[in-house]
């Protein structure tokens, strides 16, 4: 017993020393880089064999990176829409997401010498005819991801395009018909596309472009360090090797083998490639800020209305069903309150196409917010409804009403204006709600600025208008139902005179 | 005008009615007098079919519940009979949303259709006769317990029933009130209305009542006119209920 004690405390003391050694190293020699890997194959994405491993070329690259930098590579994941800032902020070093040099982005960050030559594909579904090019889009809406090459080309064409956050939703939406092509980096569309057979590609690939490496402004030591390593693997065949491993390898590809003089002058790398930038512009974000403004007005009051009609026969028939219906209506509202307004935005939108039922984004977001909201709304009306005192539906009989008059000319009046308050409460969360719909790509407020803000950095100053712009919305349907909670109770006491002389005498 | 035979009501398991019988003619005015719990007021709630009678019948202007009857049955002539019944509650129950002639012309209008002009006229005639000129459009809350009271008179006399409920009328007065409320009762008897008075006030009824119920244990003990009961009492209980009400 006193030896295995002895034993145990000898080998923990021997694990921290070794802890506290590797720290130390590890701090000196990582090489901590950041990708998104949700959607992300083939760059890097979860082992579909061991969901616990990561794999991908990127991946493979940055270790090859990394031995030729003598670092330890450490893999930061995080998310496509917010790299630049996490990088800006230091939760790792370098990007390696198939990131493309646009000179927004250089205004923000550094950019190493290039890796990858991508172009882009179009895709369709394998029935369509109408389009072969991009030109025949013009009328019809092209899925992209956010933020990317591909999104800023059809921005820069003005064609109707669609942002998501992830290649898979992107093409899903292609075959259920909700959009009608995808425009993708061929990459992503070889790994996601090619091998559907409802998909097929719609002309050749086109429109070059680089992945670069980003760093963080003022990191140029790191840069030149990062420069040389990728001069060494693209030299010693290892990326090729890598290239080639993921069928990923193409003559554009030799173009960067071609010896490149370390130290070029970066602006003619990006002047050969960079024809996707779009530079920021405050008028026309504040008049895209104003569109998603107006799906988010239509979102939150198209779901306010379902939610109204649909609480009250749930209260109803929670409180005065026969037994099946009250179990039915508590079974609603323990559903749609119990479960995230996430989860069932996602299930509605991804899960109802199974059954054949394909609404679009902002369908999905009014329709499943307002179910959720009803499930509220029936407890708001429940508890108000059960507040009026018995004694007035027993007045209301006595008076020969039926049941459903009494409901409605004495019951209902009576219970709107205790429901007012909580109901004005719900529907401004409600109006703040809308932004969960950025989950299932609506363009609504809250989407809009993390688009905007994550392609221009400016969160500061977006956010200040986003905020106006929600404030503006809530505030006055705060102030509407606070005038109308008075004006009802003004019209019970407005007339609390005192009594006339001839009662009092 | 109001026929109660071997009334028996049970709720949630006591036998509050053991067997109620009386008659009430019309254009006079009975008091139903008796301690609390002796199912006075359950009487009351089953003469205007807010309670289901279990045994027995009540019949009213033509209109007869049994307790024999299916439940939609019971419920259809529940309906007509509440159109020869009005109600004036303890708490009153007025409709506090509504102003006092929106009290008054409420039931008219959507329960007997008829047109609003017509029944505000009516209304506010009613408002006066009860004393309130001044109150119609008065929200309930600026009311006074008595001013309440008569819009509730006011209420239920609208529809025109053949006969008026009362369920408790002193207890929610200060005396004086209740001398005007009594006076105010008697004018409507005068013009020929038939009314049922539960009431634990044996003065408020001296005077405006032709006759008397004392219940007790939910059965009626004794019948009889006001001044015969109130004189000489057959019943020792009843005896008994008078000297500790006096």
């Amino acid at each position: 017993m006193d030896r295995r004690v002895c034993l145990t405390a000898r080998a923990s003391v021997a694990l921290l020393c070794l802890l506290l050694a590797s720290s130390a190293v590890r701090a000196q020699s990582e090489l901590r880089w950041g990708a998104d890997p949700s959607g992300g194959a083939p760059y890097v994405f979860a082992d579909p064999a061991n969901p616990e491993r990561y794999i991908g070329y990127e991946l493979e690259m940055v270790e090859a990176l990394a031995a030729a930098m003598k670092r330890q590579p450490v893999f930061v994941p995080t998310d496509w829409e917010t790299i630049v800032s996490s990088l800006q902020r230091g939760t790792f070093d370098i990007i390696v997401n198939g990131l493309e040099p646009t000179a927004d982005r250089a205004r923000l960050i550094l950019f190493s010498k290039p890796y990858y030559v991508f172009q882009l594909q179009l895709t369709v579904r394998r029935t369509e005819e109408r389009i072969e090019t991009l030109e025949d889009c013009r009328t019809r809406m092209v899925g992209t991801l956010v933020n990317t090459a591909a999104s800023r080309l059809l921005e820069k064409e003005q064609i109707p395009f669609k942002g998501y956050a992830d290649p898979v939703g992107a093409y899903r939406d292609l075959e259920l018909r909700r959009i009608d092509a995808v425009l993708m980096d061929v990459p992503m569309e070889m790994f996601y596309a090619r091998q559907n057979p409802r998909l097929k590609p719609a002309g050749a690939p086109f429109h070059r472009g680089t992945y670069n490496i980003g760093l963080r402004q003022g990191d140029e030591a790191l840069k030149r360090e990062v420069d040389e390593a990728i001069d060494k693997i693209t030299r010693d065949g290892t990326l090729e090797r890598i290239l080639r491993k993921w069928n990923l390898w193409n003559d554009a590809q030799a173009e960067l083998s071609a010896p490149v003089p370390i130290g070029a002058p970066t602006g003619e790398e990006r002047a050969a490639y960079d024809v996707t930038s779009t530079s920021f512009n405050w008028t026309e974000a504040i008049l895209r800020l104003s569109r998603a403004a107006l799906v988010t007005v239509l979102i939150a009051f198209g779901a306010i209305i379902i939610a109204l009609i649909i609480g009250l026969p749930l209260a109803v028939g929670q409180s005065r069903g026969p037994r099946w219906i009250q179990a039915l209506c508590t079974l609603y509202v323990e559903f749609f309150r119990g479960t995230p307004v996430l989860v069932q935005l996602l299930f509605l939108y991804f899960g109802l196409p199974r059954v054949g039922l394909a609404m679009p984004g902002w369908l999905t977001a009014l329709v499943g917010l307002g179910l959720n909201y009803a499930a509220y709304e029936s407890q708001v009306y429940r508890a108000a409804l059960e507040a009026i005192p018995r004694g007035q539906w027993e007045a209301a009989y006595s008076l020969g009403m039926s049941p459903l008059l009494a409901f409605r000319r004495i019951i209902l009046p009576q219970a709107f204006r205790i429901a007012l308050p909580p109901m004005t409460n719900d529907f401004v969360a409600l109006f703040k709600d809308t932004s969960v719909a950025f989950a299932i790509s609506v363009w609504e407020l809250a989407t809009a600025y993390r688009e905007l803000a994550n392609a221009s950095g400016e969160f500061l100053w977006l956010g200040v208008i986003v905020s106006a712009f929600y404030l503006a919305m809530s505030l006055p349907m705060a102030h509407l139902a606070r005038r109308l909670e008075r004006r009802l109770q003004r019209r019970q006491t407005v007339r609390t005179t005192a009594e006339p002389v001839a009662e009092a005498a | 005008m109001i026929h109660v035979e071997g009334v028996t009501k049970e709720i949630n398991g006591n036998r509050i009615l053991r067997g109620i019988s009386f008659r009430v003619e019309a254009q006079t005015v009975l008091g139903i007098i008796g301690a609390s719990g002796s199912g006075k007021t359950t009487l009351l709630r089953c003469l205007n079919g807010l309670e289901r009678i279990d045994g027995g019948a009540i019949e009213c202007d033509g209109v007869r519940l049994e307790g024999t009857l299916t439940a939609a049955e019971y419920a259809r002539r529940v309906r007509q009979l509440r159109r020869k019944v009005g109600t004036v509650f303890q708490h009153f129950y007025l409709f506090p949303h509504l102003s006092a002639l929106g009290n008054v012309v409420e039931a008219p209008i959507h329960v007997l259709g008829a047109d609003r002009r017509t029944a505000e006229t009516e209304g506010r005639e009613l408002l006066t006769a009860v004393g309130l000129k001044h109150a119609f459009d008065r929200y309930p809350e600026s009311l006074s317990g008595g001013e309440q009271q008569r819009v509730a008179i006011a209420r239920a006399l609208a529809m025109r029933p053949g006969v008026v409920l009362f369920d408790e009328p002193t207890s929610a007065l200060d005396p004086r009130r209740v001398v005007e409320t009594r006076a105010l009762l008697r004018r409507f008897v005068e013009r020929g209305h038939t009314m049922v008075i539960v009431s634990h006030s044996i003065d408020f009824l001296e005077g405006l009542a032709d006759s008397l119920l004392y219940v007790e244990g939910g059965e009626v003990v004794e019948h009889a006119a006001t001044a015969t009961l109130l004189a000489s009492p057959r019943d020792p209980r009843t005896a008994d209920f008078l000297r500790q009400a006096h």
